[in-house]
């Protein structure tokens, strides 16, 4: 009967035996980095289809921040991308400064800076050494959680916490950095070149290595465009787009870096990417230091969360010089209608928040462009034709956290 | 838990490793929130686990819903498991989660026909 | 190009779809009406001298009691050859609660479109899969909306209660006939219900 026959390259089969079917992998699969969820349609090994389910870890932090003041929202930054947390802080930061309109000093500049590149490298060591578990290298782990330890350590110095470290505050930073953390900082990166080399002598010319990764999970630059793909994820395949360079903010415009980018979009060239990436990390973070200007760390009128309206300070007229009278005026004028999208470039991407305010101490919309959000609706595109172990390889290469797609 | 797991705190030492299938389990880590969507999830990963099983809550979130009240989240995940230990922190430090395993240790030992077909 | 020609240029060939441009910490924005939607951004995808490749973000607003339209559909864009922004905000009535999708243009608009139909009801039509995305599918209600409350209302979703209701018959399931507890006394209830 013809229509159980299926023709496939001339030659005719009995369909039975290739009947697609399909699988769920996850939502608690230790491959899929948390909870994401991929029913695989399958013809024996190759995908047909592949359909990501999210939402499982969906907490409802943009509806939460419509109920909180700005400087109450930070926190919730951090539980986004739970494993580079300061990159989120940043990011909220500077958004709800440029929609606010406040000047941040100088030197928190310089400290916000050191700290977002500290997160990226933490963010790509977890990655490393996930992705090289995932695709059957258990060294790498052990070797990159060394290094994200010692991260964690200074950011513990710093702020008291490890991972949801809520550094920074609207206007600047919440304490200020000491020399002890400078010079530690110093000492690792110094050392820290001589720890990627001992990464890549251990995958880069590693056989099982590259045939796992290359040639796999292509992508072309207008598809990745197209697909609303950024971070090293797009310019795995030859776009030259960073936040960094495009919308430049806090000290990058001073500090001198390269934006490394691959040519064929495969999993091997976003692996590189991000190497390149950490290498750049290094180097930003030297330059930063070693400019350190001394100063205030805190824009003085900025809001907090004992005075969510931010405070002008102002000489009482009938003040005398000697008592030193200050009067406190309650200023509503930073808060107008009005709405901005701001966006930094973290670990995984292009992490954006589009705010709409509307006069009051609270956000009236928030909205997360997360990236990991936009990677995992990729995963179809990536993952359609490929092998099912393949499939572990792309979701490693897109790096996603689900914290901060399902926010 | 990764960081408790690999090479600065390592939980072999302590005779504890991470099975990649409930099947094989006798400890549950429920990390992270809970949300409505995932609580069949969890509740089916437990129900796949031999008995005896135990359950640790680790976090804040896990443990009490944490600062994220709102329509989607559980508040704990004990409305719907039995939780045998609570880890608090929000991440908790890999320290607080070693002590969990070990007050965790102490409960199996001290602990006598507990068990029954279903729970 | 600077984002007031652009959106000068938006007036100038769409002037009938055209509301209001704005600018708001040197960021411009203009306000269109939903019909064209399609058409306009297709246009300035397209233009060699705009070209806005990146769909930035997509989402959507609830303005309850605020305005007269009660939804707007926000689509941030960036060129990334050109280096300029723009935002464009498509009015959405309540009664008539759907606008055209951009899938066509940019395949990333696929989730975007997703999430704002799950959280704000907003239908995209064309759409190749319009399902909820980040919450179950037989929630009822739309939770970003202003008229919803934070915690649900009490509300909760049937999958859930169904899980919860299962593990509280397996916890009144009488297994202390089989054996005894000895750290309990008898008649003692069970501390842990």
């Amino acid at each position: 009967m013809p229509e159980n026959r299926v023709e496939s390259k001339g030659i005719v089969k009995e369909d039975i035996a290739y009947e697609p079917y399909t699988i769920a992998m996850g939502p608690q699969h230790p491959a899929t980095h948390g909870v994401l969820k991929l029913n695989l349609e399958l013809d024996g090994e190759t995908v047909l289809k592949c359909t990501p389910h999210v939402g499982f870890l969906h907490r409802g932090v943009e509806k939460l921040a419509e109920n909180l003041s700005y400087a109450q929202t930070l926190p919730l930054s951090d539980r986004l991308d739970y494993i580079a947390s300061m990159a989120n802080n940043v990011a909220y930061s500077i958004a709800v400064e440029r929609l606010l309109g406040i000047e941040v000093p100088v030197r928190a500049k310089y400290i916000r800076t050191i700290v977002m590149e500290m997160a990226r490298l933490t963010g790509h060591l977890l990655w490393l050494a996930t992705h090289a578990l995932d695709i059957g290298a258990m060294t790498v782990f052990l070797y990159c959680f060394r290094e994200r330890e010692n991260l964690l350590d200074m950011f513990e110095e710093i702020i008291g916490a490890r991972l949801t470290t809520s550094y920074t505050c609207i206007g600047g930073v919440r304490q200020d950095i000491t020399g002890h953390f400078l010079e530690s900082l110093y000492a690792f990166t110094e050392d820290f070149p001589s720890k990627i080399a001992e990464y890549e002598t251990l995958i880069d010319k590693n056989r099982i290595w590259l045939k796992r990764t290359q040639g796999v999970g292509i992508v072309t630059a207008e598809e990745a465009v197209s697909l609303g793909l950024t971070g090293p994820t797009l310019r795995g395949s030859g776009v030259d787009y960073d936040v960094r360079k495009h919308m430049p903010y806090d000290a990058y415009p001073y500090v001198d870096f390269e934006v490394p980018i691959g040519s064929k979009g495969d999993v091997y060239d976003r692996y590189r990417c991000r190497m390149e990436e950490m290498h750049q990390s290094n180097s930003i973070i030297r330059q930063c230091i070693e400019a350190m200007p001394p100063g205030p760390i805190r824009a003085e009128d900025a809001p907090d969360l004992v005075m969510p309206y931010g405070v002008q300070k102002e000489v009482a007229a009938d003040a005398t010089f000697s008592s030193g009278v200050i009067k406190l005026v309650k200023d509503r004028h930073r808060y107008m209608d009005g709405d901005v999208y701001v966006a930094a470039e973290v670990p995984k991407g292009e992490l954006g928040f589009y705010f709409v305010s509307d006069g009051r101490g609270v956000p009236y919309r928030m909205h997360i462009r997360a990236p990991s959000f936009i990677h995992i609706a990729a995963l179809s595109f990536l993952c359609k034709g490929q092998m099912v172990a393949d499939v572990i390889a792309v979701i490693g290469s897109v790096d996603v956290v689900l914290g901060e797609c399902d926010r | 838990m990764m960081a408790a797991g690999s090479s600065h705190h390592d939980l072999d030492r302590f005779g504890i490793i991470f099975r990649a299938s409930p099947r094989q389990a006798d400890a549950m880590i429920v990390a992270g929130t809970v949300t409505q969507k995932m609580a069949p999830v969890v509740r089916r990963v437990y129900d796949q686990m031999p008995e005896p099983r135990y359950v640790i809550a680790m976090g804040s979130c896990a443990c009490s819903g944490g600062v994220f009240k709102t329509y989607h989240t559980v508040q704990g995940v004990d409305e719907f498991l039995p939780v045998d230990i609570y880890v608090p922190g929000c991440p908790p430090r890999p320290e607080a989660l070693l002590e969990g395993f070990i007050r965790l240790q102490q409960k199996m030992m001290k602990e006598e026909m507990r068990w029954s077909r279903w729970r | 190009m600077e984002p007031l020609e652009i959106a000068k240029k938006v007036r100038d060939r769409y002037p009938s779809e055209f509301i209001e441009a704005y600018e708001h910490r040197s960021q411009v924005g203009i306000v269109v009406k939903k019909d064209r939607i399609v058409e306009i951004l297709r246009w300035l995808h397209d233009d060699p001298a705009l070209q806005m490749n990146h769909l930035a973000d997509l989402c959507g607003v609830d303005y309850l009691n605020k305005k007269k339209v009660r939804f707007e559909v926000v689509y941030n864009l960036y060129s990334i050859p050109q280096r300029h922004r723009l935002r464009v905000r498509a009015q959405v009535p309540e009664n008539d609660c759907q606008i055209n999708s951009v899938t066509e243009i940019w395949m990333g608009a696929n989730w975007h479109e997703r999430e704002c139909f799950d959280l704000f009801g907003i239908t995209f039509n064309n759409h190749p899969d319009l399902r909820r995305v980040l919450l179950p599918d037989e929630w009822e209600g739309h939770p970003l909306r202003k008229d919803y409350p934070l915690d649900g209302g009490g509300k909760r979703w049937s999958g859930y209660e169904e899980v919860v209701e299962k593990s509280k018959k397996l916890r009144e399931y009488d297994f202390y006939g089989l054996y005894q507890d000895p750290t309990k006394k008898a008649g003692q209830k069970d501390a842990r219900e």
